[in-house]
């Protein structure tokens, strides 16, 4: 007979007899009113309310243990004499006699279910008990059912795959004399993984004379190679361990492991003991152990409260968890924290909402530029000074606005934490993240925006960039590969780099598949920097092959276009063998900005001022020459008049604005310069947004409109047409 | 030679999952219905492991463990209690009587046989 | 030289007369043998006596081997990773490896 079977023989079993039970329960029930002594019956109400519900959980009917759960609990106040028997009380019960038949009834017509409507009437007959058991407030039945409960919730946490445990055991003195033989539980353990190695500590053995052969002596020390988490193996000395020290710890080499878990683990949960049994480093047990020796101790020095054994010390000291596990769960308490006290102190807006404020502020910017430009124009003193001391404000209140949405970019980095733990699995490669910098600052929308770049870089370098384990050594690199995400402000951008210590970009590599993607011409002489960017080019991949994360020759571009769009730029640095950075320039915000307007002709354009370095009078030598001497310096040039078309009359003297981005310096040629001012920026409608070297427009205050130069994409564009050049 | 196993409960059905889960694990087990008839069962044969219910009529199960571990042949013998969650202060007269594993009711019959094999090969 | 062969079982249950035969044996002669062949169930209690002796007999100078180890020993001695330590010079008869 299968083992099925058999238990489909122990269920008729089970009906039958809790059919009986109920059939003496039912007959008890109804001379509990006949003045003899009652002790005996109810004694044996409870038991057979009692026995059923045992036996109802061992075939899983957890409707049945639910319901005869609450008439046990109540049965057992009036065996203790907490309630007395009244006719009421055997009313109510009485029906609950009747439903626990019928569900017994359902369980052998083969209704293993709770039936909804069944349970209906079973829920009305509890609220009917409800009136006997609330006076005495049974709190304590189901508090004590809710902490088992979050209890066996909680010891499903964090799991070590094929962990590797030491086991440092020491039975009591009395555990061969009550039946609990230690080899017995080393037997059992082997079900759990595999014994690497096991000591068997006999020395506490006395002389043969004192040495009590019932006595337990032995102690071992064990290497145990399993998948089980802490607690399963914990368990298995479950009956001894009262008596005996039962010591469980990772072994040295997995610290690492559990170390990276406490990095990982959700944030809801600040306290020291809960992050460690999360991460499957500490069982529950030992905490509550822990806990009541910090509270002896406490007791111990009552003159000195504030002298409170930190909890973390004490699990060290009793061995329950290594001094490394401690302090990575105590950084990651104090983060925690942090981040509570943070969230603590700032109030949730709608970002619409915030936005709006935004675009309310830009139009007064644009506004008051207005005013001002009136009022310079009246030549009125106290005019003049009203609106000057108002642009200041107006300036502050800009200023303090955009900050509302300024985000650390800690957060977006954090997230990568997972990424980089996946995706290292699934590469079967090891590789840390270290992240830093994360409390740079950025715009919201351009945090919201840079996530997915970002995943894209980060899955790449893991992918392409860091090589496998075995090529690491062989390059005489520590097998781990290194991921870097940091993050600074610099003139006026945010910069972000993706940095692997892998094998670097291939150079011929890339010039190569240039050429053979007739991206450049085969005698053209390049930079490593030129040669790097290419791999920014649409279809363009070197990857040999092809994985489902990155590698398919789409990436790099949308990477590329994602942050252009953003009004920032991409730029690779790249040693071979030695790994590459990924660096990301992108502007604080998105909204406005302080620029430099300057004059082409009839046109005013705006230059973004974080971009300008200094603005110098054109060298009357220079003619046509696309470059210039600054301070013994080559200056590439951009003719902003022929470049945008403009006609009119050119000035007898001319003016250069010098500007910088990602390194890379460039003059811009024009009229005139008309000075700094505020700048609203607006996006340049659906029809332009092919035309280059153009960032957006904005409305001056005399209600003209101004184009914002693009200084990344006309540097760019210098950079190579000098190269071209050349 | 198959290890044997004494179960005692007034439950029947109780007394049979047992029985099916230690078979199940290669032991022998013979069942008594209270604290009694398990006494009576202890003389006949030599019995490795007891499992015994608190609650009984008749002889309820921590005087049968403390009368069971009075006799030489089972002075040593492990004695597993079967308790429910609220029975804190039963399993600590349990424990005092001398039955010093326990199984938690209700259980699974996984759940016995491990309890079981922690102690005693079949 | 003196032989002792050990029977049935060597547990928690007979551990108190086992030391006592075991050491009063050790008495008997410089140069000893304990047949292990009719321990038919050894458990922790009886392991230990075994390193007791074994323990003893070094202590006193004399010269103690185990031979004709049964399953259930070296089962045991497996676990306790000892085999080495009490398998000495002895042919196993029960090669499982």
């Amino acid at each position: 007979m299968s083992f099925d079977d058999q238990m489909r023989d122990a269920l008729v079993t089970f009906t039958i007899e809790s059919l009986e039970l109920l059939e003496d329960m039912e007959m008890c029930l109804l001379s509990l009113e006949d003045g003899e002594d009652t002790t005996e019956r109810i004694n044996s109400i409870f038991r057979a309310a009692h026995t059923i519900k045992g036996s109802a959980g061992l075939f899983g009917l957890d409707h049945i243990v639910a319901f005869t759960h609450v008439v046990e609990s109540l049965l057992d106040l009036l065996r203790a004499g907490n309630l007395s028997v009244s006719p009421e009380l055997v009313a109510a019960l009485l029906p609950c006699c009747d439903h626990i038949g019928l569900l017994v009834r359902d369980v052998a017509d083969g209704k293993l279910e709770a039936d909804p409507a069944v349970d209906l009437t079973g829920g009305q007959l509890l609220e009917q008990l409800q009136v006997f058991l609330s006076p005495l407030a049974d709190k304590n039945v189901a508090t004590a059912v809710a902490d088992r409960q979050s209890k066996l919730e909680a010891s499903g946490g964090g799991s070590i795959e094929s962990g590797k445990w030491h086991l440092s055991l020491r039975f009591g003195p009395d555990s061969l004399r009550d039946g609990m033989d230690p080899l017995s539980f080393i037997r059992y353990l082997t079900t759990f993984g595999q014994i690497t190695q096991l000591t068997t500590i006999s020395e506490a053995m006395p002389p043969a004379e004192q040495m009590d052969p019932e006595t337990c002596y032995v102690g071992f020390e064990i290497n145990l190679k399993s998948d089980a988490g802490k607690d399963e193996i914990e368990g298995v000395f479950e009956f001894v361990q009262d008596s005996s020290s039962i010591r469980i710890l990772p072994l040295d080499s997995e610290i690492g492991e559990f170390i990276d878990l406490i990095k990982q683990l959700p944030e809801d949960d600040s306290y020291l003991g809960e992050l460690l049994i999360k991460s499957g480093a500490l069982t529950r047990r030992e905490l509550e152990d822990a806990l009541n020796q910090q509270g002896v101790n406490a007791a111990g020095d009552a003159g000195d409260t504030a002298a409170k054994q930190p909890i973390g010390e004490i699990l060290v000291e009793h061995q329950a968890v290594q001094q490394p596990i401690v302090n990575a769960a105590l950084d990651k308490q104090k983060q925690i924290k942090d981040n509570k006290a943070r969230e603590s102190q700032s109030i949730r807006v709608d970002a619409d909402r915030l936005d709006k404020l935004i675009d309310l502020i830009g139009e007064l910017v644009i506004a008051g530029s207005g005013v001002n430009l009136r009022a310079q124009e009246s030549k009125a003193m106290a005019l003049l000074e009203a609106t000057g001391e108002m642009m200041r404000l107006v300036e502050e209140v800009r200023d303090s606005a955009l900050q509302l949405r300024m985000v650390p970019i800690g957060t977006t980095f954090n997230r990568f934490q997972r990424v980089v733990r996946d995706v290292s699995k699934e590469l079967g490669k090891e590789i840390d993240l270290i992240i830093s910098g994360g409390d740079t600052e950025v715009d919201k929308s351009i945090v919201e925006q840079i996530s997915d770049p970002l995943t894209h870089l980060v899955r790449n370098a893991m992918d392409h960039g860091i090589e496998t384990a075995e090529l690491r050594r062989e390059r005489g690199k520590s097998a781990r590969g290194v991921l870097r995400l940091n993050a600074y402000h610099a003139a006026g951008n945010i910069v972000i780099e993706v940095s692997d210590d892998g094998g670097g970009l291939n150079r011929d590599k890339i010039f190569e598949k240039a050429l053979e993607r007739g991206l450049i011409s085969p005698n053209a002489v390049l930079s490593d920097q030129e040669i790097f960017a290419m791999i920014f080019e649409p279809g363009f991949s070197t990857a040999q092959k092809v994985s489902n994360l990155s590698g398919r020759g789409v990436g790099m571009d949308v990477v590329k276009r994602n942050v252009a769009a953003l009004r920032g730029s991409i730029a690779v640095e790249s040693h071979y063998g030695s790994g590459s950075t990924m660096r990301i320039h992108l502007p604080l915000t998105l909204a406005i900005i302080d620029s430099f307007m300057v004059c082409v002709g009839h046109s005013t354009l705006v230059i973004p001022l974080d971009k300008i370095l200094e603005c110098i009078a054109l060298p009357t030598d220079t003619g046509e020459h696309d470059y210039m001497d600054l301070r013994g310096e080559v200056l590439p040039l951009v003719h902003l008049r022929p470049l945008f078309n403009i006609h009119g009359k050119e000035p007898q003297r001319k003016n250069v604005v010098v500007v910088e981005h990602a390194g890379i310096k460039a003059g811009f040629i024009v009229d005139r310069l008309l000075g700094e001012c505020q700048t609203v920026i607006k996006p340049l409608g659906k029809l332009f947004t092919h035309i280059k070297g153009v960032a957006g427009s904005t409305i001056l205050g005399n209600g003209k409109v101004a184009l914002i130069l693009d200084v990344p994409t006309l540097v760019d564009y210098v950079q190579h047409k000098s190269a071209t050049v050349y | 030679m198959a290890k044997t196993i004494l179960i005692v409960d007034d439950s029947a059905s109780i007394r049979q999952v047992v029985k099916i889960a230690l078979t199940s694990g290669g032991y022998d087990v013979i069942e008594a219905v209270d604290g009694k008839d398990a006494l009576g069962k202890l003389d006949g044969q030599k019995i490795h492991l007891i499992i015994s219910d608190v609650n009984m009529p008749n002889m309820d199960g921590i005087s049968f463990v403390r009368e069971a571990k009075q006799l030489p042949a089972y002075k040593f013998t492990p004695v597993i209690m079967l308790t429910t969650e609220s029975q804190e202060a039963k399993k600590q007269a349990g424990q005092a009587a001398g039955a010093k594993a326990w199984v938690v009711k209700p259980f699974q019959p996984a759940q016995m046989l491990a309890a079981v094999s922690k102690l005693i090969l079949p | 030289m003196k032989t002792l062969v050990l029977e049935d079982e060597l547990t928690i249950f007979s551990a108190s007369e086992q030391k006592n035969r075991l050491l009063a044996f050790l008495e008997s002669d410089h140069e000893l043998e304990i047949n292990l062949s009719k321990v038919d169930e050894i458990d922790t209690a009886g392991l230990q006596l075994l390193i007791l002796i074994k323990r003893e007999a070094a202590l006193h100078g004399k010269a103690l081997r185990f031979i004709l180890h049964s399953k259930a020993v070296l089962e045991i001695l497996e676990l306790a990773n000892l085999t080495t330590a009490f398998g000495d010079q002895v042919i196993l008869p029960h090669n499982e490896e």
